[in-house]
């Protein structure tokens, strides 16, 4: 099977609805976390034995000897290799996303949704029948920093050593036919259209733009209705020949290869990339002022986000922050915001905030919906829980709990090989050390109470919020009040 | 018989000569237990990172509501997370995360399902928190008036703001006349309006019991500590009786019908489904597989007709897709759905045209050997790809149980798929392709409507 471009799956509700059939309805949606270890105390509820048994040790993981080495033209390569299924992952992250689109909105996804329309000898229907008649899986996609390419391949050789020669062919040499450019240029544009019914979506543009002005990073990676026909196959061209260069590549392998097969891999696609320095990372964005916009929609629900600058992934803080986000609204049940916002009041299905670390400063953004009616509220609400959480940090039983939960769910984030080859991947775009997931968590462990206030507090200010708002005007009713807390819960809310 | 069907088969898939995958595909050991109390405990052994997926499958779900109270097995799941003996509200998820567990719940036509994801040294703790809300849901009446306001949202959401999913809601009524599969998982709103908690707790005390329930462990366990675990939590649970569970059945010829939609879009689209079995109600399995063979010819991939010839070659559509689930309970829904490529000026009734040369195609033509071969392949490297994920093996196994199937069926996959011949895919292709089969939903932009 070929994964394609995400943009053009959305021109179709069926893939949404597809997913609603197999899955039915989640209680709530959790984002995931990528998280990791250390040493937790014991738990709360003397009330289950089997809680009260935990020996309160931090759980352990599945060890992980991540290799490197730099390939004659300068990717750098991580690999781990794991022998126990016979099929491998080879991930390609280039720094190509859509903050290196320049003046033409939509290039750096185009070029990457256009790799796989055709090589020398083969269309896109033949590179298609070649993927999946070897049961291998070809994967792209193009984000604000990178653009990723990716295999999925069984191992053994038979079926290995075609799979990658055909991926190598179209990585570093597709050739751009016009009638598959013109083709995907149409279905971008329908896919522009079903965005006008999604107004989470509009939302979610609307703030970018709002939050960075003239920086890359304002625009959506998906270009928009002017930026996308007008796109040439010789920008294509010279995009590929500029970003798709060893020099701006990190490749990730895992699977069940010895180090001299993976070491082979990564030569064979390295030295097929054109050739060629790396791009200039982007620069920081400056400040924008705060402010509020309401898009019109005729909607049930009002879709609210509330977002300012936070940081780029080199950020001294991010431990800091990273836990201080995780009590305030990120993951699932028992933050802060979902606590007060849904299971207190009943005003929303999920209410999540978080920081995107970026190659520059990317967004600190909370988003939730709720009825419209109840739009103003809620938003207020919001406003009140965030500003007291910065100005008076978490409890100790607040961080003390997180860092339990952090610890805990360590051994999740290595589990599988697909979560390997990402933890790879977003470790060696980021220039992050080998050691980075022990860091991080002995980071996360050390941290007092003091420090996560100081930290929320330094990068996040709750006057200077961007608002975006999507949905329709309606007069507004206050909240319903909220449900007392039990007094056998003892979890961080306010006391105030 | 068999020996013929195989042979036949054996040569239509050799085209491609893919080397033997006996030691690739070979399933990995999978134990099963039953409990005094009737629960049903299915462990798969995974040892490659010191993890674990609980999950616990009721037999209940909305195609088992009826009119008035829809959205009932739904609403209950959200409760099941609002207090039990042991647990006041919420304080089960609060539990779990500190443990550093994933955890959730999922609702369908056929099931109800609670799930953790967790450190393998605490599956104990996943354990006694499912066992206390399985033996003592408490549904206190103040927490109900909340979370059905959630419940509202999650509609409001996911439905009502959706065109998409809210056209697909409009078509599923449409297409099961006769069966519970009419009903949408979450309710209608009038239903979620005067829902009660009496109605939940009855609908609790009729479903939520160890011989309607099925364990699934995947991860790094030993199977008999596994079952002593679970013996410990669950085993003091009393079985109770539970009523007849009617299979979904529907009309094999329910006649052709249409219905249009103006919704609040951009772009018109199309959904085409057909009534048709599932493999738990069909006499003949093979006519089964042969339908799942047409689904991934039609849309298994990038190379696969429906993206190939009527998005690519004719440019018909921006997009189009089809679905068939063969492990429902009861009778299925062969769907194709697809949006004209309005750049170049397509009407609905030509995707319409277009999607119904195709289906007439698989009538009249046999498809390729190296078009089956390369099915084949995929069913192959999926069955290892799916081994990386401890939750989807486990979502298999639990499906395929709470559907009234085996779990083993997944390990048979291939052969199952293997034994299906080019007559078969016609044969399967004229039965169940016909218009008194039909249900067609044209979905349109609201600004053209005309009455």
């Amino acid at each position: 099977m070929t994964e394609r471009n995400g943009m053009r799956y959305g021109v179709l509700g069926l893939i949404v609805l597809t997913l609603l059939i197999l899955l039915g309805l989640l209680v709530a949606m959790q984002s995931p976390s990528t998280s990791e270890p250390t040493a937790p105390g014991a738990a709360t509820s003397p009330v289950l034995e089997s809680l009260a048994a935990l020996d309160g040790q931090a759980p352990a993981r599945r060890a992980l000897d991540i290799q490197t080495w730099t390939t004659a033209e300068g990717a750098k390569v991580l690999f781990v290799a794991a022998p126990q299924l016979p099929m491998f992952d080879l991930r390609l992250t280039f720094a190509a996303g859509s903050s290196q689109d320049g003046a033409v909105p939509g290039l750096a996804m185009l070029t990457n949704a256009m790799l796989n329309e055709g090589v020398a000898g083969k269309d896109v229907g033949a590179i298609a029948e070649g993927f999946e008649g070897l049961g291998a899986h070809f994967g792209n996609g193009a984000y604000r920093d990178m653009a990723v390419v990716s295999l999925r391949s069984l191992s053994q050789r038979e079926l290995r050593e075609p799979a990658l020669a055909l991926f190598t062919q179209v990585l570093g040499a597709p050739n751009f036919p016009a009638d598959s450019l013109a083709r995907i240029q149409n279905q971008l544009l329908a896919g522009f259209e079903y965005q006008k019914q999604n107004p989470g979506k509009l939302a979610g543009i609307a703030l970018f733009e709002a939050l960075y002005g003239s920086h890359p990073y304002a625009h959506s990676s998906d270009g928009n209705a002017q930026s996308i026909p007008a796109i040439t196959l010789e920008q294509l061209r010279a995009f590929h020949a500029k970003a798709y260069t060893a020099s701006n590549a990190v490749i990730a392998v895992v699977g069940d290869l010895s180090r001299s097969e993976a070491e082979a891999i990564s030569a064979q696609v390295s030295a097929a990339l054109p050739k060629g320095p790396a791009l200039a990372k982007a620069p920081q964005p400056a400040v924008p002022k705060a402010g509020r916009q309401h898009i019109e929609h005729p909607s049930k629900q009002t879709h609210l986000l509330l977002a300012q600058l936070g940081i780029d992934r080199r950020e001294p803080d991010y431990a800091a922050l990273y836990i201080g986000n995780q009590i305030l609204g990120g993951g699932g049940f028992g933050t802060r915001l979902m606590e007060e916002v849904r299971e207190k009041r009943g005003l929303t299905y999920g209410i999540y905030s978080g920081f995107s670390a970026m190659q520059a400063r990317g967004p600190f953004m909370i988003n939730l919906q709720t009825r419209a009616e109840l739009s103003e509220g809620a938003l207020t609400l919001v406003q009140e829980i965030l500003r007291d959480y910065l100005a008076n940090g978490p409890t100790q039983k607040e961080l003390d709990d997180a860092k339990r939960e952090l610890a805990g769910s360590f051994p999740l984030s290595t589990a599988s090989n697909a979560d390997i080859v990402g933890q790879l991947g977003s470790m060696g775009f980021y220039d992050l050390p080998l050691s980075y997931l022990e860091d991080f968590m002995a980071q996360i462990q050390a941290l007092s109470v003091e420090q996560v206030r100081t930290a929320m507090a330094k990068h996040l200010n709750p006057a200077a919020m961007l608002i975006v708002s999507a949905g329709p005007t309606v007069a507004q009713q206050p909240l319903p009040p909220p449900t007392a807390r039990p007094s056998a819960q003892p979890t961080g809310v306010p006391e105030h | 018989m068999k020996s013929l069907t195989r042979s036949a088969a054996g040569l239509l898939l050799l085209a491609l000569c893919l080397p033997s995958l006996a030691g690739a595909s070979s399933a990995p050991a999978t134990h099963e237990f039953r409990l005094d109390n009737g629960l049903k405990l299915i462990v798969r052994e995974d040892h490659r990172a010191p993890v674990v997926v609980s999950q616990l499958w009721y037999k209940v779900g909305s195609s088992y509501e009826t009119p008035g109270k829809t959205g009932l097995s739904h609403a209950l799941e959200h409760m099941m997370f609002k207090g039990s003996a042991k647990l006041g509200p919420g304080e089960s998820s609060r539990v779990l995360r500190e443990l550093g567990a994933e955890e959730n719940a999922f609702t369908s036509d056929d099931y109800t399902a609670y799930y953790q994801v967790l450190a393998s040294d605490r599956l104990s703790v996943a354990f006694e928190l499912e066992a206390d809300r399985l033996a003592s849901l408490r549904l206190p009446p103040e927490e109900f008036k909340r979370e059905i306001e959630v419940i509202k949202e999650e509609r409001r959401l996911r439905t009502e703001d959706n065109p998409s999913a809210k056209a697909y809601e409009r078509f599923q009524a449409l297409a099961f006349p006769a069966s519970g599969y009419h009903t949408p998982t979450i309710g209608w709103m009038a239903d979620l309006e005067r829902m009660t908690v009496e109605e939940l707790r009855a609908w609790y005390e009729t479903w939520y019991v160890p011989n309607n329930a099925t364990l699934v462990v995947v991860g790094d366990v030993v199977p008999s500590e596994v079952h002593a675990l679970a013996q410990r939590y669950f085993g003091s649970i009393a079985q109770r009786p539970l009523p007849q569970a009617q299979i979904p059945l529907e009309l094999s010829t329910p006649g052709q019908r249409l219905l249009t939609l103006h919704l609040p879009t951009q772009l018109p689209s199309l959904m085409m489904g057909f009534n048709v079995p599932g493999l738990a109600t069909s006499k003949n399995p093979r006519e089964v597989h042969a339908l799942r063979l047409i689904g991934a010819l039609l849309d298994g991939g990038y190379s696969a007709r429906l993206p190939s010839r009527l998005e690519r070659g004719e440019e018909l559509v921006s997009g189009a897709g089809s679905s068939y689930d063969a492990y429902t309970r009861g009778d299925s829904l062969f769907v194709l759905s697809a949006t004209p490529n309005v750049q170049k000026g397509k009407t609905l009734a030509e995707v319409e045209a277009g999607l119904w040369r195709q289906l007439d195609d698989l009538k009249t033509t046999p498809p390729s050997a190296e078009e089956l071969a390369r099915v084949r392949a995929q069913v192959i490297a999926g069955l290892v790809y799916e081994r990386d994920s401890i939750t989807s093996q486990a979502t298999t196994i639990g499906q395929l149980e709470t559907v009234g199937l085996s779990w083993q069926l997944m390990d048979a996959e291939l052969a199952e798929l293997s034994a299906v011949t080019p007559s078969d895919i016609q044969q399967a292709a004229q039965t169940y392709f016909t218009r008194e089969r039909l249900s067609v939903a044209h979905i349109l932009p609201e600004d053209t409507r005309h009455d």
